[in-house]
């Protein structure tokens, strides 16, 4: 360990540092929201409910505290135990006081001993002491005013009262705990990002993330000052590693197979896996075995920290006792599948209750993310599985009033039912994901078109050896051109009823353009299924699942779709006939994993392509001649290359032509054009670039009536110009202007080794 | 003797017979100033143009397109056109944008005002 860790003191944080994982990433941006640079700036951690954000903020602290630097961190985390917004901006207040003496004094012990405001301007350091005593006779003062806004505002800006020769405070608030629902006339979240923002100190604001964002907007906050970050629950490797440290810290025996359910069945949440161990710690229990697992789990929903959790979260969100009663039917019903979607008017019969309780009851359940609500209708049946658990146990034991140990027993056969199935689906999702990610990365490649073909490829490779079939595919002469992939779902995301005929992850639904070019007609939509099957996929199959999509299609108002079927060992040759009959796509899965080793290595070299050692990036003002600076720069590239005068000048020639058509066509809001030169051990690749809109004439994809008409009016020439000088001449899409790459090779010429 | 004209182009008179010259880069701008010049040659009673790119080393499709109405110019003024001197990779863009279907080319200057007036003994004159 370096001497830096082992001087490295723990102040706030509940865990040492190695063992907080799965949140680097945030942590290092929080850090960062505390430097200069970010002076005066807010960030706002937005938060997915149970994504856990207490302890990163306190890391945050610890280590901001341990670099003794002009910063001055304050954490202060609002609880349900302060009532009113005034009785929690008096406690920040004295946190802050507190924390900014312990900082001074450089004695971590000081920001969480129980210290009064007097005992606080007694502990000042003297430099401090004039600004702290007129903090303090300020605030007592004003404490006796009956004015609850202006104290709320005095205390919480209390942090500008730092003179500036003496730090810079950097506060971070940990909203997670609802202050918004505090009792009394001052919306405290409002009140907050309103002192906050125009304080002039870099702050960090973290809570729900419904909730913190509504505030801002309630606030009319300058969103221009304010940083996002959003915080959600941490994928399966990290959540694997969080159960690993925190059991190993909670002592508690854990196996690999108890740590991997354990993530799945909490879905990756820090704040759900902290408290399942600490519980378990706490109950002396091993979590070595499924059945381990789960009894801790009942045992946890019956009456343990989950179970308070989320009991405190109900009584919040509706205090009456029968309201709640009705809610939990309610909700228990939604989440049970029944009538997920209802009207606000159906709600509130149900409930009986008037409109704007049932208004502020259904709000409060929207920021926990339990419901959508959209002002009209109410989308029920979200929230985690451990939500769902809690429900259905307090609607048998609440309004059914089933004995307890019945309902005891079934959760925990449930539960133990449930869990190899759970585990089941996350390994599917695993296998799934490569199908899934790699349609996600479509984006206008181009990819030998046999590999969407299984008849074809079944002819030419079957039982070819890998390198065999490598170098085939190279020699492709026939290409396929994947479209840009703009959103991409699970069909039962759209339809409900796939659920019943394939696993979520094997039917996808993606939003495609072609050629990345965005109108009517070049919008395609993929349909995918990986259809399971030990043996080729026969006709019957084939068809059902064409129909399927057909039907699909139909019903969902797609008007051109494509449909594309994966199956392991491919299709028998009734079923490819079929396929092409239907204009359907048929890929095993070797010809799914070539495709998806060609689109992940275009994606490579894309980012080669941009950093890579031999690229040449300039950029130059479009007007003055300026094209022949590009274009001498080239000359020079180019003879590195060693390319004949001639195909030298040809490249200048088409470089002067990009240049010019991107300073007269492109309507450019910078008058600039950016140019890249990438020398490879064949070929010398140009891009020019510039933003602006451009005429639909000039995107590449002109019919041949069209070029003909271009061509006639002498300014048309340029691109006929570059297309023959050059050996090959694409139109890159990009959102703002175009980009045009050009590739010239070098050929030997007869009778010497190089291109001269 | 060369003439200043306008701008910097270069031109002289060899009897009826103006010889212009074009610069290193033949853009709009460039272009614009050889045929202000040609026009104000055929206007002071040129029967003849010979364009001489001895010096042209690059030529873009604005400067072509120029050129092309030059050619349009010179053709109404009854005038005859040569281009003198041009480099392979010029010629080769003259071909591919159809420029050498309306003109002729030459070596250099002395080859354009031979051809200029092997073209003027044969042509009779209609009074």
């Amino acid at each position: 360990m370096s001497s830096r860790s082992e001087n490295f003191r723990r102040v706030l944080g509940r865990v040492i540092q190695q063992d907080f994982v799965g949140r680097a990433t945030e942590l290092n941006r929080i850090i960062a929201q505390a430097e200069s640079a970010k002076a005066g700036r807010g960030l706002l951690l937005l938060m997915e409910p149970s994504a856990g954000v207490s302890e990163l903020l306190r890391q945050a602290y610890d280590q901001i505290f341990n670099r003794r630097s002009d910063v001055i961190p304050i954490y202060f985390a609002f609880t349900r135990n302060e009532t009113t917004a005034v009785s929690a901006a008096i406690e920040f207040l004295n946190t802050f006081l507190q924390q900014y003496i312990a900082y001074r004094r450089d004695e971590p012990v000081v920001s969480e001993a129980p210290l009064t405001l007097h005992d606080l301007v007694e502990l000042a350091p003297a430099p401090d002491l004039e600004w702290i005593e007129q903090l303090v006779e300020s605030y007592n003062r004003l404490r006796f005013s009956n004015d609850d806004k202006t104290l709320v505002r005095f205390c919480l800006g209390a942090p500008q009262r730092i003179p500036a020769v003496r730090g810079r405070p950097f506060v971070m608030l940990d909203g997670s705990q609802l202050a918004e629902y505090l009792n009394g006339a001052v919306v405290l979240g409002t009140e907050i990002l309103r002192v906050f923002a125009r304080g002039g100190f870099s702050f960090v604001l973290a809570g729900l993330r419904r909730q913190i964002l509504e505030a801002a907007h309630d606030a009319n906050c300058n969103f221009e000052l304010l940083d996002l970050l959003r915080l959600e629950q941490l994928e399966a490797t990290e959540a694997g590693k969080l159960v690993e440290h925190v059991a190993r810290r909670q002592q508690v025996a854990t196996s690999e197979a108890a740590r991997d359910l354990i993530v799945q069945q909490f879905a990756g949440s820090p704040f759900f896996i902290n408290t399942y161990l600490l519980a378990a710690r706490e109950k002396h229990a091993t979590l070595l075995s499924y059945l381990d697992c789960e009894r801790l789990y009942v045992d946890e929903l019956f009456g343990g920290h989950i179970h308070r959790h989320f009991a405190d979260l109900l009584e919040e969100i509706s205090p009456r006792l029968d309201t709640r009663h009705l809610l939990i039917r309610l909700l228990w019903e939604a989440a049970a599948g029944e009538e997920q979607i209802s009207s606000f008017e159906i709600w509130r019969k149900r409930l009986h209750i008037s409109a704007p309780e049932l208004e502020d009851l259904l709000h409060r359940l929207h920021v926990q993310e339990f419901v959508n609500w959209d002002e009209t209708t109410v989308e029920a049946g979200s929230g985690p599985q451990a939500w769902k658990d809690y429900l259905k146990i307090r609607y048998r034991l609440d309004v059914l009033g089933e004995p307890r140990a019945l309902v005891v027993a079934d959760m925990l056969a449930d539960s133990l039912k449930r869990a190899p199935h759970t585990m089941a689906r996350h390994y599917k999702q695993i296998a799934n994901a490569g199908l899934r990610e790699l349609i996600s990365r479509f984006n206008c490649q181009q990819v030998p078109a046999v590999l969407f073909d299984y008849a074809k490829f079944s002819e030419k490779y079957k039982g070819a050896e890998a390198e065999t079939i490598v170098s085939g595919l190279g020699a492709e002469t026939e290409a396929f051109k994947l479209p840009q992939t703009i959103h991409l779902a699970t069909c039962s995301a759209f339809i409900s009823d796939m659920r019943q005929i394939c696993e979520e992850e094997h039917c996808l639904v993606a939003h495609t353009f072609e050629g990345a070019t965005y109108s009517d007609a070049q919008e395609v939509i993929w349909l995918a299924a990986d259809v399971e099957s030990k043996l080729e996929v026969d006709v019957a199959v084939a068809r059902a699942w064409c129909d399927r999509f057909e039907s699909l299609a139909e019903r969902l108002g797609f008007s051109r779709y494509q449909i594309w079927l994966i199956s392991n060992q491919g299709f028998t040759e009734e079923a490819s006939t079929l396929l092409a009959r239907r204009k359907a796509l048929g890929s095993s899965r070797q010809q799914l994993e070539l495709l998806a080793s060609r689109v992940r290595e275009t994606v490579h070299s894309a980012v080669v392509e941009t950093s890579g050692p031999d690229e040449f990036m300039m950029v130059v003002p479009m007007g003055e001649d300026n094209e022949l600076i590009a274009a001498n720069t080239a000359e020079q590239i180019a003879k590195r290359l060693t390319f004949r005068p001639e195909a030298i000048n040809q490249i200048k020639t088409a470089i002067v032509e990009a240049c010019i058509n991107a300073s007269e066509h492109s309507f450019s809001p910078d008058r600039k054009i950016y140019q890249r030169f990438r020398v490879e051990s064949d070929r010398l690749v140009i891009t020019i670039s510039s933003r602006g809109i451009v005429p639909p004439n000039l995107n590449g994809a002109k019919s041949g009536a069209e070029v003909q008409e271009a061509s006639e009016e002498r300014r048309g020439w340029g691109l006929k110009l570059i297309r023959t000088l050059m050996d090959e001449v694409e139109f890159e899409r990009v959102d703002d202007g175009t980009s045009l790459r050009m590739t010239k090779y070098l050929r030997p010429q007869k009778g010497t080794s190089a291109n001269e | 003797m060369d003439t200043p004209s306008g701008g910097l182009v270069r031109s002289h008179c060899v009897g009826t017979t103006a010889v212009v010259y074009a610069s290193d880069y033949l853009n709009k701008l460039t272009g614009e100033k050889i045929e202000h010049e040609c026009r104000r040659q055929l206007k002071c009673g040129c029967r003849a143009l010979i364009i001489d790119f001895s010096d042209t080393k690059l030529v873009n499709s604005i400067g072509i397109s120029i050129l092309l109405g030059i050619i349009d110019v010179a053709e109404k003024s009854g005038a005859r056109i040569v281009f003198s001197e041009v480099n392979n990779q010029t010629v080769q863009l003259f071909e591919m944008l159809g420029l050498t279907r309306h003109v002729v080319l030459a070596k250099d200057e002395r080859e354009a005002l031979i051809n200029l007036s092997r073209f003027e003994a044969t042509t009779p004159v209609v009074h």
